[in-house]
């Protein structure tokens, strides 16, 4: 059974990436950055090799899905299958971090896959020469089984790809449309500490203690409908300098969407004594004079 | 060399990391340049070469940048605290036409469209890595 | 703005609560609505002195932290470098969110800036302890992770969202909790924690474009 249906798997598989190299439009894209240019001598003569590799591909493809009962499209697989294989052995030797080119698609670097890949053309190859009864016989004998077993193998395959994203894009997208999205959404609760860090980092009260501000926010809390955020600092004046820590209060339910200009209450407190420093702020940082308020 | 003082652009800037590093930035390299380090002042620009204008595309978010290649010197100032590094051009990035439209605001001033990334290094110096991203002046 | 005569934090007295008093107190209050805009623009053109790139006004240290010494981290740099940061109560600390000293382990990875002291530490104004900034694809949604690739080479990487944490930003908007909108196939800018141990990425943020 697994004989018999071989023919179609591979058949199936070589159509596939004989098509996408011969055909595809980013072969020549795909060619530059396997080992093949630094064998062939140019990109050229690269995409050109890979070009015609997919064009056997096919080419046995055709032959496996017409004629499976036979020995000769079976056997040319698996010589393909074991020039893959080898030549991925002598691009991983020599140059680790070219890609495979194995399905036109794929740049990543050689790996495990690749090599897995082109093994089970071989294995592939193999079973398909020993086939006695061609495919279409068998699935018309066996439809159940016949089903089950392709189904496995172009799973299995499907495993191997290194495409497997392509594949499987469609499909979570697919599912998120169907069953919603899985992350929370807005629980509707407060307004996250880096929200408002990000409203008062964009606010003139920021821009008028840069030159007092040293340090990324320290400590955040909330208190009776204020979010105050601690900052380290260093304060210079008449007396010298002195470690002080720049104390902002926001409204805790504001943010840039609703208010993108929000007013800030900003202290500037000793570290050592714990007293509030008179700061002027606006005046400090070259803006206007503020507003006095107690 | 030093830094000029010409209006070049404005606009939003993130960081990166490139060269050698710990965690996912080890495989980052060095960048298009071949020199860029997370720990010097650089940055990646979205115009080095055409190659790199075909990858970031700020046209596509009506962006005309000019081209400035690897080695070029930028004054970047943080629009909200006028805090300032200079940078020399090192890699090619952002990714600007991902976030078209995108803006990040001083007092409700906003500067659009991502058109400077900076190394750790740089960034820090004007404002917080853990802000992500900023607006700014940038002077050559 | 006023003098306050507050007698200061004691032992057993509620410094967050004391803070707060003092910031509501004798806080100056800034805001465009009394001060109208200022403007920005004008502000670009203005010409500006010319700065030389070698000279930096505050120092940057980064690499892998080898030991702890009490509040001394050591740093091996990515190049070969050796760096000794101090830690003081001054340093903020970032590691997923704004923490303490006491979340940071050996192994770690880090950024600093800070002031170079006489002794050839560095003084650290702020850390972040493995921050990663990562421009991604979003390539799988489960409910407790995003599966996400970034690079040229298509890195595969996990991002974990952590609940109460990861927050999201659309197309500029201000950072909220609601992570329902992240599709797949979205370029999103990761800022997050790398988890050194299974080498995924707690999220802080994502800001999702196109």
């Amino acid at each position: 059974m697994i004989l018999d249906l071989a023919p179609l798997v591979c058949g199936v598989l070589l159509a596939v990436s004989g098509a996408a190299k011969l055909l595809g439009r980013r072969t020549a894209q795909v060619a530059a950055n396997t080992v093949l240019v630094r064998v062939l001598g140019n990109g050229h003569r690269a995409a050109f090799a890979l070009r015609a590799v997919g064009a056997v591909e096919l080419a046995v493809a055709a032959g496996l899905l017409a004629a499976p009962a036979t020995v000769v499209p079976g056997a040319a697989t698996a010589v393909l299958g074991a020039g893959f294989v080898g030549y991925l052995g002598y691009a991983k030797a020599t140059a680790p971090q070219s890609s495979c080119g194995c399905s036109a698609r794929d740049e990543g670097p050689i790996g495990v896959r690749s090599f897995a890949r082109a093994g089970a053309v071989l294995l592939c190859g193999v079973a398909a020469a020993f086939a006695g009864t061609a495919w279409w016989s068998r699935v018309a004998r066996d439809p159940g089984w016949s089903v089950l077993v392709v189904a496995v193998a172009a799973a299995g395959l499907l495993a191997l790809s290194t495409d497997l994203d392509r594949v499987w894009l469609p499909l979570r997208r697919l599912r998120l449309r169907v069953f919603g999205t899985p992350l929370p959404a807005d629980p509707g609760g407060r307004v996250p500490v880096e929200a408002t860090v990000e409203l008062l980092e964009r606010s003139l009260a920021w821009q008028a203690s840069a030159p007092i501000v040293r340090s990324a926010l320290l400590d955040a809390w909330d208190d009776d409908g204020w979010r105050v955020l601690r900052f380290a600092g260093v304060h210079e004046d008449a007396r010298g300098a002195r470690p002080v820590n720049v104390l902002f209060a926001l409204d805790e339910n504001a943010t840039a969407d609703a208010n993108p200009s929000p007013a800030v209450r900003v202290s500037v407190i000793d570290d050592r004594t714990q007293e509030v420093v008179p700061v002027d702020l606006l005046a400090l940082s070259g803006l206007r004079r503020p507003l006095r308020m107690v | 060399m030093a830094c000029g003082s010409t209006s070049l652009w404005a606009g939003e800037t993130t960081w990166f990391c490139c060269g050698s590093s710990w965690g996912p930035c080890g495989s980052a390299g060095t960048g298009a340049c071949g020199t860029c380090q997370s720990s010097a002042h650089q940055a990646a620009w979205p115009n080095t070469t055409q190659a790199c204008f075909n990858i970031t595309r700020p046209d596509v978010c009506g962006e005309g940048i000019p081209r400035r290649g690897c080695g070029s010197v930028m004054n970047v100032k943080h629009q909200c605290s006028g805090a300032e590094v200079c940078v020399t051009v090192a890699d090619c990035g952002p990714r600007t036409q991902s976030f078209c439209g995108e803006a990040t605001c001083c007092n409700g001033a906003c500067r659009t469209n991502r058109v400077i990334d900076l190394t750790p290094a740089a960034f820090s110096a004007i404002g917080n890595l853990d802000s992500g991203k900023l607006p700014v002046y940038i002077y050559e | 703005m006023s003098n306050r005569q507050d007698p200061g934090p004691r032992s057993g007295f509620d410094r967050r609560r004391f803070l707060t008093t003092a910031a509501l107190g004798g806080a100056t209050i800034v805001g465009a609505s009394a001060l109208g805009g200022i403007d920005a623009d004008a502000a670009f053109a203005a010409p500006m002195p010319s700065l030389d790139p070698a000279i930096a006004k505050s120092t940057f240290a980064e690499g892998r932290i080898t030991a702890i010494n009490g509040s001394v981290l050591e740093v091996a740099g990515s190049y070969g470098e050796q760096h000794l940061i101090q830690l003081t109560h001054a340093t903020s600390v970032w590691k997923l969110r704004a923490t303490t000293a006491d979340a940071i382990e050996a192994g770690d990875g880090l950024y600093a800036r800070g002031v170079d002291m006489p002794d050839g530490t560095i003084a650290a104004d702020a850390v972040w302890v493995n921050i990663v900034n990562l421009f991604c694809t979003v390539r799988g949604i489960a409910k407790d992770r995003l599966h996400l690739t970034h690079g040229d080479g298509n890195h595969a990487v996990v991002g974990r969202i952590v609940p109460e944490t990861t927050t999201a930003s659309y197309l500029g908007g201000s950072l909220t909790p609601d992570l329902s909108r992240v599709r797949i196939g979205q370029s999103a800018q990761v800022l997050g924690a790398w988890r050194p141990a299974d080498d995924s990425v707690d999220i802080a943020r994502v800001t999702v474009g196109h």
